[in-house]
């Protein structure tokens, strides 16, 4: 069975780079997995250290124009099997995983049959991997319109700041909302320090978040971030790849 | 059935990727050509089960390369006509995908294959493989008697493949756009959009697409038959009421079940007389003038005001939810090049505006004897503007002009039409809310005065946002 990972969180809070640091560390253990880019600033690709531009809001443009022209050239067109090739020539294969980027919001049209073909690809496609690890922006957009219909786990990651774990808060009560099959929701602090750390456990405490991880502030990060090093390239022994190794054993790997 | 071939077959594998690193080979695809085809041939040219490769077999490929590839299956059989080469061609994606280590995705002349290492290593040749796409051809679809298969990946017959069967999709293509309401049994329903729209009947059939145009009656006769239950659903038209109209028995019978006995009837290509319902994602709004007894459309691109005062957002908001509002019709944009366009309420002798924008898209599909009749934004923003407009085109509402002012004189004190008051832009509400639909209103009392407006509404349906009605000081 495919275990899928959905992390999200307030922008700033470093979800992409807990995301990189997930991926890095799963294929680094031999599980083959689908990394997904759900967030419409597409930032997860530069993380991982690939230029991607091609994304599912592309493939879904394409499909929707060729399909509501007033006159199709061919009415018969299987539009099921054209979207998925475009959903297929769109997944960009990285060394050990793929890599799908959803990117930009749809158009003004109606998109329902659209997005209910793309559902059917998705949950086929889900199936060829060990793992899907989702980076999702935080009002779950995508989840909220099924396109990927269940999650694992949910991972939502904030930072000290009070209004981090507001948005933390605030997911909670939209999963039980969305109505989607979610098992179970877990919060990971990042850009920990000493000076931080006990509020930050009471924070969580007070708010009744299921704390899976604490990821200290890694000077590393900011270094490789201002070099432009992708994280993916990050070394086993930096602070922050450790603790994930930590996360990943709580999330039964 | 697993015996017989190397690798295994199942549904299983329907959404398998085969990856560039664990690929064997790439056939066709966006780096190169890719070709299926299907032709109904007459049974005593097909030499049952036989596999033909033309250019390098499977053991004579280089691994980790790109190859051209034309698949061209022949079959035939006592009921095979050439009607059903495109049917039975959609599902060569299906039963290729069934195949374990073999990828196919697209359709016609796109087509991308790639066969994985694992299951290259346990053949030699494409024969196999054709030999099981054309077993699960004749064991799901046993109206196919016989079938062969040549596949081509050399690169000139490849392209030569290539240019016969464009020449093929084209007379196909020119076929099925020939397709109408009564060459068909079967129509299809939809019911995407009873998420948000939870009575809406959307009725799909070869002269109607459906309302957010993008789904033909093709796309519905695919989703029904791959799977029954979902969302696309086959509706037999059962008998024909009304030709003009377009009203059919089982039409009626599924409207009255999906609207869950909210409407009794629907007609296809009828505009006032219980039209087709209006989900909210259509691309075109409809919309009924009064004052010029004519009809208006507004896209989802157009930005303006209508003449009635109001823009699409407005529109829409009021004639969706699934509901029959008299008055108003959501559409999608092929509908305009049905043959049977409204044509129970004059088809395009009643339209009267078009946003400029939406009129250049589809001045192929109009008459060219109203093309210059119809107004844009460019002619007409007003009722008064539009009225003068279409009056100096000489627009044939025009002529029921006259009429109906006679007529009103005579009944002045009568019924109001319906119609007037359901499409009176003054009766707008903001929002969708709508109030259930009233077969008749009480009559109101004349009051004191003598010489007073005596007003009855039948099957009329008002709707009002905020009303205030004071005594008139003197």
């Amino acid at each position: 069975m495919t275990k899928v990972i959905a992390i999200t969180g307030k922008g700033g809070t470093g979800k992409t780079a807990v995301a990189a640091l997930l991926i890095r560390s799963l294929s680094k253990k031999g599980k083959f997995l689908l990394a997904v880019d759900a967030d419409a600033d597409t930032n997860l690709p530069e993380t991982l250290g690939c230029e991607n531009v091609k994304t599912i809001g592309d493939a879904k443009e394409y499909l929707q124009a060729e399909i509501t022209k007033p006159r199709p050239d061919n009415p018969d067109m299987n539009k099921e099997s054209v979207l998925k090739s475009k959903v297929y020539e769109i997944i960009e294969e990285m060394p050990g995983y793929d890599l799908l980027v959803m990117g930009r919001p749809e158009g003004s049209g109606c998109y329902c049959y659209v997005n209910n073909l793309l559902r059917g690809i998705m949950d086929k496609l889900i199936t060829n991997y060990d793992v899907v690890i989702i980076d999702a922006e935080a009002g779950l957009e995508h989840f909220s319109r099924k396109i990927i219909r269940d999650i694992d786990d949910l991972i939502v990651v904030t930072d000290a700041s009070r209004r981090g774990f507001r948005t933390a808060e605030r997911i909670h009560e939209l999963v039980d909302e969305l109505d989607s099959n979610i098992g179970q929701i877990h919060v990971i602090a990042n850009k920990v320090t000493d000076a931080n750390r006990e509020k930050l456990v009471k924070l969580a405490e007070d708010l009744k978040l299921n704390m899976i991880g604490m990821i200290p502030l890694d000077p590393k990060i900011e270094e490789m971030d201002i070099k432009g090093i992708p994280l993916f390239e990050i070394s086993d022994d930096s602070i922050a790849a450790v603790e994930i190794e930590s996360i990943v054993q709580k999330l039964g790997f | 059935m697993a015996d017989e071939f190397p690798f295994e077959i199942s549904p299983m594998f329907e959404g398998e990727r085969v990856r560039k690193e664990g690929m064997f080979v790439e056939l066709g695809g966006p780096k190169s050509l890719g070709l299926e085809l299907v032709r109904a041939k007459p049974m005593d040219e097909i030499e049952d089960d036989k596999v033909t490769v033309v250019g390098p077999d499977l053991k004579e490929m280089e691994e980790g390369k790109t190859y051209p590839w034309a698949m061209i299956f022949n079959i035939g059989g006592e009921l095979i006509e050439a009607d059903l080469e495109s049917v039975i061609e959609r599902r060569i994606h299906d039963f290729i995908n069934y195949c374990q280590g073999i990828m196919h995705l697209n359709q016609r002349y796109d087509v991308w294959m790639r066969i994985s290492k694992d299951t290259a290593a346990k053949m030699d040749s494409f024969e196999p493989f054709g030999k099981a796409v054309m077993m699960l051809f004749k064991t799901e679809l046993p109206f196919i008697e016989k079938m062969q298969v040549t596949f081509y990946t050399d690169q000139a017959e490849v392209e030569k493949k290539m240019t016969e069967a464009k020449e093929i999709f084209k007379v196909r293509d020119a076929r099925t756009k020939n397709l109408h309401d009564e060459d068909v049994d079967v129509f299809y329903g939809c019911t995407l959009c009873q998420a948000f729209a939870p009575t809406n009947v959307c009725v799909v059939s070869p002269d109607r697409v459906s309302l957010c145009g993008a789904i033909n009656w093709f796309d519905g006769r695919a989703a029904a038959k791959v799977d029954p239950e979902g969302p696309q659903f086959a509706i037999e038209k059962g008998d024909l009421l009304d030709a003009n109209t377009g009203e059919y028995s089982g039409v009626n019978d599924i409207a009255v079940k999906l609207s869950s006995g909210e409407f009794s009837k629907i007609k296809l290509h009828s505009f006032f007389d219980s039209p087709h319902t209006s989900c909210g994602c259509f691309e075109v709004v409809g919309f009924y003038i009064p004052e010029v007894d004519g009809i208006g459309w507004v896209s989802r691109e157009y930005q303006g005001m209508a003449p009635n005062g109001l823009g699409f957002s407005s529109m829409a908001g009021q004639t969706g939810g699934g509901k029959q509002i008299v008055g108003f019709l959501g559409i999608g944009v092929s509908y305009f090049y049905s043959p049977k366009f409204i044509q129970a309420d004059g088809g395009w002798n009643r339209v009267v505006w078009l946003p400029a924008m939406l009129k250049e898209k589809i001045a192929e599909t109009i008459p060219a004897d109203i093309i210059d009749k119809i107004a844009t934004e460019n002619d007409a923003t007003d009722i008064d503007s539009l009225k003068a407009f279409l009056q100096e085109k000489n627009h044939p509402v025009v002529a029921s002009w006259a009429a109906a002012e006679e007529e009103e004189e005579e009944e002045e004190e009568e019924e109001a039409e319906e119609v007037a008051v359901a499409a009176a832009p003054m009766m707008m509400p903001a929002a969708g809310f709508q109030m259930p639909a009233m077969a008749s209103m009480p009559m109101m009392p004349a009051g004191g005065k003598a010489g007073g407006v005596k007003i009855t509404f039948k099957k009329a349906k008002i709707t009002i946002e905020k009303m205030t009605i004071r005594e008139k000081k003197e």
